[in-house]
């Protein structure tokens, strides 16, 4: 037994809690993205020597909306349940009948529709200096669909588990933006000397991005199978988290 | 069965069926394997300082917390297994006032039906919003609303999914007289529909007012269940203080039994029932000359003071002994 008017209510609720601040949800994030579009992209590219191929200005793009992706699916869901838990209109929630899975449906889902939204204006902007390229659309869809649902959970994960917002902003200054940077956003790990070629495969968000890149332009650092397998393993992980956290209503239920 | 679509039919007549329940956190024991049983349609009032346990024992319930042992049933459905059930049926207006700043009450009400499981019906949150006197700011930021407003609010967000077994977490504090009775009001209607009703008050005019029965509860253990008229009932009479024309000193045989003198010339007699009262206003008139009469009730207040009192005494004993 689903409750499914639960489940579409808590959906629609959130996508109109972002439409509403739309400038600060979509629009801003999407002019950081296209700073860094032409600074790194359009200015500086044209010294940088072609990877694997490709123009710079078109290597940095798939780096960019994933950057865009992962900071947008975390905070919508991270500041979402955060700010309920702290004026306290969680607790509509949890005397709801809704389950965990509806939960987290209705959560992954609305950060899912604002990370795709920007990733998508974000992917606009950058096609109207390059021009279009999608070497395999399914690739593409599934490196965003997958990157949206993980860091959406970690988003709740965070909120669930911060205290304050100090807690809360800790993880896209001090894991998110570094480990994104770090992973191949504006270079090819090849060009990094050992051992930092072989530790920078340890960065989860390495692989979500080559593997955006092979979807839309067709060169990866790492073959496209094992950024698939990575990209499902740490969506799972996070995914067992965010359950056993929210089932057991961790920090949330007395 | 109208006023109740798509809840799931009660398995049990009885709204609520606690069973030893018991909630620690950490080492502290804020509810103390407390069983309480809920009849169909009654008011409800639980009292108790604060601290006591009131709104730990309603969260268990409600399903913010959960219970360290015991079982909880609402119409015959366990909380913890069939907690969809139960949800659906119980409502919950917390003691602490939230709102979502993104929303306006008109907004934040189908949210919450639709949370419950109800198919958002907007002429249902317009009826609820002018209910409780806030049609003129459906469409506001609750923000803008004032706090007794937002408390308003709160309340209807509460009705929204027409609970059988609704819970006021001191549904009036901090509010004034008139919403006070407006609230009042409010609760007699939904209690004459059917609702059960459980509210936690430290105001004892209210519970007096209200409710059929009460339970005391301190330091998580329920002290006291009673009809609110057996209690009111046992614990009737009071104190009668005279004021009378001749020194107390002169007529001091011709007192009534027990009389308590005040100062020269009042005294304090306590009574137990209205015809006690009548002998002893009659034997002070003969004694001495009535000048001032005044007639004091026991009010729920003393009662609950006194069991408080007592129980606090006997768990200082315990300790001592041990
Ligand atoms: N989340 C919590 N963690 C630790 N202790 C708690 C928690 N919630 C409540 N308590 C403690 O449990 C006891 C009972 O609290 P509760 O809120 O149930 O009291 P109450 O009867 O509702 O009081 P009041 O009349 O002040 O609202 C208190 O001592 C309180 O400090
Ligand atoms: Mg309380």
């Amino acid at each position: 037994m689903i409750n499914t008017v639960g489940l579409r209510t808590l959906l629609v609720k959130e996508i109109k809690r972002f439409l509403k601040v739309w400038q600060q949800t979509v629009i801003s994030p999407l002019m950081t993205t296209a700073l860094y579009f032409l600074v790194f992209g359009v200015a500086l590219g044209g010294r940088i020597d072609r990877i694997h191929g490709v123009e710079y200005i078109e290597f940095v793009i798939p780096g960019l909306i994933m950057l865009a992706m992962i900071t947008n699916s975390f905070l919508n869901a991270a500041s979402s349940l955060f700010q309920s838990k702290i004026n306290g209109t969680i607790v509509d929630l949890l005397v709801s009948p809704l389950g965990t899975f509806e939960v987290l449906a209705a959560y992954v889902a609305a950060a899912t529709v604002r990370a795709f939204l920007v990733g998508a204006l974000v992917y606009a902007v950058a096609a109207s200096f390059t021009g279009p390229s999608v070497n395999n659309l399914f690739w593409a869809l599934y490196f965003g669909l997958m990157v949206s649902v993980s860091f959406s959970l970690l988003g709740l994960i965070a909120a669930i588990w911060a205290e304050k917002f100090d807690h809360l902003s800790l993880f896209p200054n001090f894991i998110l933006t570094p480990l994104t940077f770090l992973g191949g956003v504006f270079y090819s790990i090849d060009m990094l000397p050992a051992p930092w070629d072989v530790v920078s495969k340890l960065n989860p968000i390495l692989y979500v991005v080559n593997g955006l890149r092979y979807g839309l332009l067709g060169t990866s650092d790492v073959p496209v199978m094992s950024a698939a397998a990575a990209a499902a393993a740490l969506a799972t992980a996070l995914f067992v988290i965010a359950v056993l956290l929210l089932g057991r209503g961790y920090k949330l239920r007395a | 069965m109208a006023g109740f679509r798509d809840a799931p039919p009660p398995r049990d007549p009885e709204p609520l069926r606690v069973d030893r329940v018991t909630k620690r956190f950490g080492g502290f024991v804020a509810v103390d394997e407390l069983s309480l049983e809920i009849r169909p349609g009654e008011i409800f009032a639980l009292l108790g300082p604060n601290g006591a346990g009131k709104t730990t024992l309603i969260h268990c319930i409600a399903g913010l917390a959960r219970p360290t042992a015991g079982s909880i049933r609402v119409f015959g459905y366990d909380t913890g297994a069939e907690f969809r059930q139960t949800r659906r049926l119980v409502g919950l207006v917390p003691q602490e006032v939230s709102f979502d700043p993104f929303f306006t009450p008109h907004e934040s009400l189908m949210i919450a039906m639709g949370l419950m499981g109800v198919p958002p019906d907007s002429a249902r949150a317009d009826a609820l919003l002018s209910a409780f006197a806030l049609d003129r700011h459906r469409d506001a930021y609750t923000r803008t609303l004032s706090g007794g407003m937002k408390r308003r609010l709160n309340v209807a967000k509460a009705l929204v999914h027409r609970p059988r077994l609704l819970f006021l977490d001191e549904p009036t504090a901090g509010v004034d007289v008139e919403l006070r009775k407006d609230l009042w009001g409010e609760v007699e209607r939904l209690r004459d529909a059917g609702t059960t009703i459980i509210l936690t008050t430290h105001y004892l005019e209210e519970a007096e007012q209200l409710a059929d029965r009460i339970g005391v509860i301190h330091r998580g253990r329920l002290l006291m269940v009673e009809d609110r008229d057996v209690l009111m009932k046992r614990y009737q009479g009071g104190t009668l203080r005279a004021r009378l024309d001749v020194p107390l000193d002169e007529i001091a045989h011709a007192l009534p039994p027990g009389a308590q003198r005040i100062d020269r010339h009042q005294v304090a007699v306590s009574w137990s029932d209205p015809e006690a009262l009548a002998d002893a206003i009659q034997t002070l008139r003969s004694a001495g000359g009535l000048s001032d009469l005044a007639v004091e009730h026991t009010r729920l207040e003393d009662i609950f003071v006194e069991l408080i009192a007592n129980a606090d005494d006997e768990s200082n004993g315990e300790r001592g002994t041990a």
